[in-house]
């Protein structure tokens, strides 16, 4: 049998890095968006008005602007407005902060991302904190737990059964919305599988397997999530069948 | 009144991009990006419907390659689907020599082909699940007054999934609305590229970004509106009398 | 189970032709699966016959009622419809109904109330009731309009005619699926415990609006709980027992002479 095409014209290395700069991309904005995620849904639900007003006009303007857009003006306009930023502390401190930050693609993609999907996490997150039953709390406390064993053994784990399915659809969202850094510059599969089109003009060739990749990830991500919904109902199935 | 205009014009004469030229590439951005994002939902929309209907037959053969169709299209980026598009027609030896090259020249056609069959994907699932979701009961009174098939579907289950899908189907088309700034990575100068035109043209990027946010948030949120309204006009009926 | 016929009515059945009746039912049988629901039920509605069908909940008294307009589809046994029997043909998945169309026209012509209402949500009151006549029957709309009209002012709900169901009561929206079916004009009305899923405050106006219609000489199936209305409407009441009949007859002979033991026990007061 004539393996030859796995080569994939010699760009079959590529592609392989190139998925791998996804996944990457992929697992680090969604732990960004986990914990923007958490900590904007405790802002909303907080009691101060100030936390809970950054929350909304956060979560509000994510939802009005295009990924893309926002990814361009941090990735762009991110570097001006970091150099500007450490120019003026440069000058106002006499030169002794003489700091240089350089924002890369991949910084800006990952950090855009997490930034995007922790305002949609902040709403899987806060419906789901709102389901858990007070009483339960209740119950742990008057059982002697405190606060933080409290949240870690009742609260975080009844919480969960209901944030999982909101989880795993913003992850499969987030999956494909890496795809975009390949717009800002960086070489992810979706970045090869484009240049190496341009090249050899046979686009199926390449494209169609990276297709294929973000499908087989959307597959394997659907049934860890199935798996861990089936973790975490334990006690709450099939009550009514 | 005299003011505001005033300071609207010192504002607009005091700065060197605010022309009256970008802000024409701005109302051509716009003018694309409602084009496409419009056309692709109308004629999504038209497929989506008899695909959803289809989805839930009970016959395999029918109902599989609709599921298939879907899931390929929801589970993988919008932008290789538009790339696969793109190149898969201009790349295919023999097509500039064919009809099909008018079409594919232009960028947009591409750009539509892939839109439409993303949004259609989307919008399948949204009625499946709708028209899953009809009372069971309200079939049956249907049938049993003597209803047809297909007009107990075209006048109890379609239009009580339609009104159901309504919130769903507003949220696919803030998401189209989006997901079309990457049209403008096959050279199509939606609102997306004209931004990134007066950014490379000035350098400014704040201003470039910060301007072209703040229009599709209105577009956003006017269409949000809209279907605001449309909810409480065509979902009346669920809410109980006041 | 056979009563005692003046002699002359028996001598009349024998030389006058049989007169043509809304509904004749012989020996239905139904099963889900391997389990028999049905097992040879007989019927037959005269013109203006109230038949309350009683018995146990899993005794097969909504399943009989549901297969009358082939809701559900019997395995055996036949259904004439104003002397019209329903035709059946066999294939590889059993007995399937021939003609669509046909069932659609006998559907049309048997209207159903059912216990949970089922009027279409998205429509007003006054829609319900014009849908089908306007769809089915083709009343002109106008037509369809005015009369949809009185009959709402029948059961008392004209000035809700442009209510959803959702803001109307379970009593009301009950009273507004009967207007439903009578806009059909209907051979026979059929009716799954309508008053089942009622506050109890609420049945009083259903029942009532069912007496008038009793009344009036429509032919009526009911299939109910409340044996008061059984007692004072019906003109015959059938106790059906592991889908058989056990015992029927007129009212005051089933339900204050009742021979089955079992009836009895089902009669009895409840503690």
């Amino acid at each position: 049998m004539d393996l030859a095409w796995l080569d994939f014209q010699g760009y079959g290395p590529r592609l392989i890095e190139g998925g791998w700069l996804t996944l990457r991309v992929a697992v680090l904005s969604m732990v960004i968006a986990l914990l923007l995620g958490m900590f904007t849904a405790s802002a909303k639900l907080s009691s101060s008005a100030l936390l809970k007003g950054v929350a909304t006009f956060y979560t509000t303007v994510i939802r009005g602007v295009p990924d893309l857009v926002l990814m361009m003006l941090l990735f762009y306009g991110g570097q001006i407005g970091v150099n500007m930023l450490t120019d003026y502390l440069y000058d106002a401190t006499g030169g002794r902060i003489d700091w240089f930050i350089d924002i890369d693609a991949f910084t800006a993609g990952v950090i855009t991302i997490g930034f995007i999907f922790g305002a949609y996490m902040a709403e899987t997150f806060r419906g789901a904190f709102m389901a858990v039953d007070a009483g339960q709390m209740e119950a742990a406390r008057a059982y002697g737990m405190s606060p933080l064993k409290a949240f870690q053994r009742v609260r975080f784990p009844l919480m969960m059964r209901h944030a999982l399915p909101g989880l795993g659809n913003n992850w499969m969202v987030l999956l494909k919305t890496t795809a975009l850094v390949s717009i800002i510059g960086l070489t992810d599969m979706v970045r090869v599988a484009d240049e190496a089109t341009k090249a050899t003009h046979q686009p199926f060739l390449f494209l169609l397997p990276v297709a294929l990749g973000y499908l087989a990830i959307a597959s394997l991500s659907e049934l860890l999530f199935q798996w861990l919904t089936r973790r975490y109902s334990v006690g709450f199935t099939e009550a009514n069948d | 009144m005299e003011q505001l205009n005033q300071a609207i014009i010192d504002l607009l004469s005091g700065n060197e991009i605010f022309t009256a030229n970008t802000l024409d590439i701005y109302w051509e951005g716009l003018v694309n990006t409602v084009h496409l994002v419009f056309v692709s939902l109308l004629i999504g929309i038209l497929l989506a419907v008899p695909l959803a209907i289809l989805r839930g037959s009970r016959f395999a053969i029918i109902k599989w390659p609709i599921w298939c169709y879907t899931y390929v299209f929801r589970a993988t980026p919008l932008l290789i689907q538009l790339y696969l598009a793109y190149y898969g027609f201009a790349f295919v030896p023999g097509v500039r020599d064919t009809w099909i090259w008018f079409f594919v020249e232009e960028p947009i056609y591409p750009a539509l082909f892939a839109f439409t069959l993303n949004t259609a994907a989307y919008t399948t699932e949204i009625f499946h699940g709708a028209i899953k979701s009809t009372p069971r009961g309200e079939v049956e009174a249907a049938r049993a007054y003597g209803m047809s098939r297909a007009l107990t579907i075209r006048r109890i289950v379609l239009p009580s999934a339609f009104r159901r899908a309504l919130p769903a189907y507003g949220n696919e088309v803030i998401f189209m609305l989006h997901a079309s700034a990457i049209a403008s990575v096959v050279t199509i100068m939606d609102l997306t590229g004209a931004a990134y035109y007066v950014y490379a043209r000035f350098y400014a990027p704040f201003t470039a970004f910060i301007f072209v946010a703040l229009l599709y948030m209105v577009l956003s949120f006017g269409i949000q509106a809209i279907f605001r309204g449309l909810e409480r006009w065509l979902l009346a009926h669920l809410r109980p009398a006041g | 189970m056979q009563g005692h016929k003046p002699l002359v009515a028996a001598m009349l059945e024998q030389t006058m032709p049989e007169p043509i009746h809304p509904l004749v039912i012989t020996d239905l049988h139904k099963s889900f699966g391997d389990n028999p629901v049905l097992r040879g039920l007989s019927l037959t509605a005269r013109k203006g016959d109230v038949i309350t069908l009683i018995g146990a909940s899993g005794s097969g008294k909504s399943t009989f009622l549901r297969c009358m307009n082939l809701l559900e589809r019997p395995n055996a046994g036949e259904i004439v419809v104003h002397g019209e029997s329903i035709r059946f043909k066999d294939t590889r998945r059993g007995r399937e109904v021939a003609d669509h169309r046909q069932v659609e026209r006998i559907r049309s012509k048997l209207s159903m109330v059912f216990q949970n209402f089922n009027l279409w949500a998205h429509m007003t009151l006054l829609a319900n009731v014009i849908e089908a006549p306007i769809h089915v029957l083709k009343v002109p709309k106008a037509e369809a309009r005015a009369r949809g009209m009185a009959l709402l002012e029948r059961v008392g709900l004209a000035e809700r005619a442009n209510y959803y169901p959702a803001q109307l009561s379970g009593g009301q929206q009950q009273r507004g699926a009967i207007a439903r079916a009578l806009a059909m004009e209907p051979e026979v009305m059929l009716f799954d415990e309508p008053t089942s899923a009622l506050d109890p405050e609420l049945v009083g106006d259903v029942l009532r609006v069912m007496r008038e219609l009793a009344d009036e000489g429509r032919t009526m199936i009911v299939v109910t709980h409340e044996m008061a209305f059984a007692r004072d409407v019906s003109s015959q009441v059938v106790y059906l027992h592991q889908g058989r009949v056990e015992e029927a007859g007129p009212p005051g002979q089933v339900l204050d002479n009742p021979t089955s033991p079992r009836l009895r026990q089902f009669l009895a007061p409840k503690h």
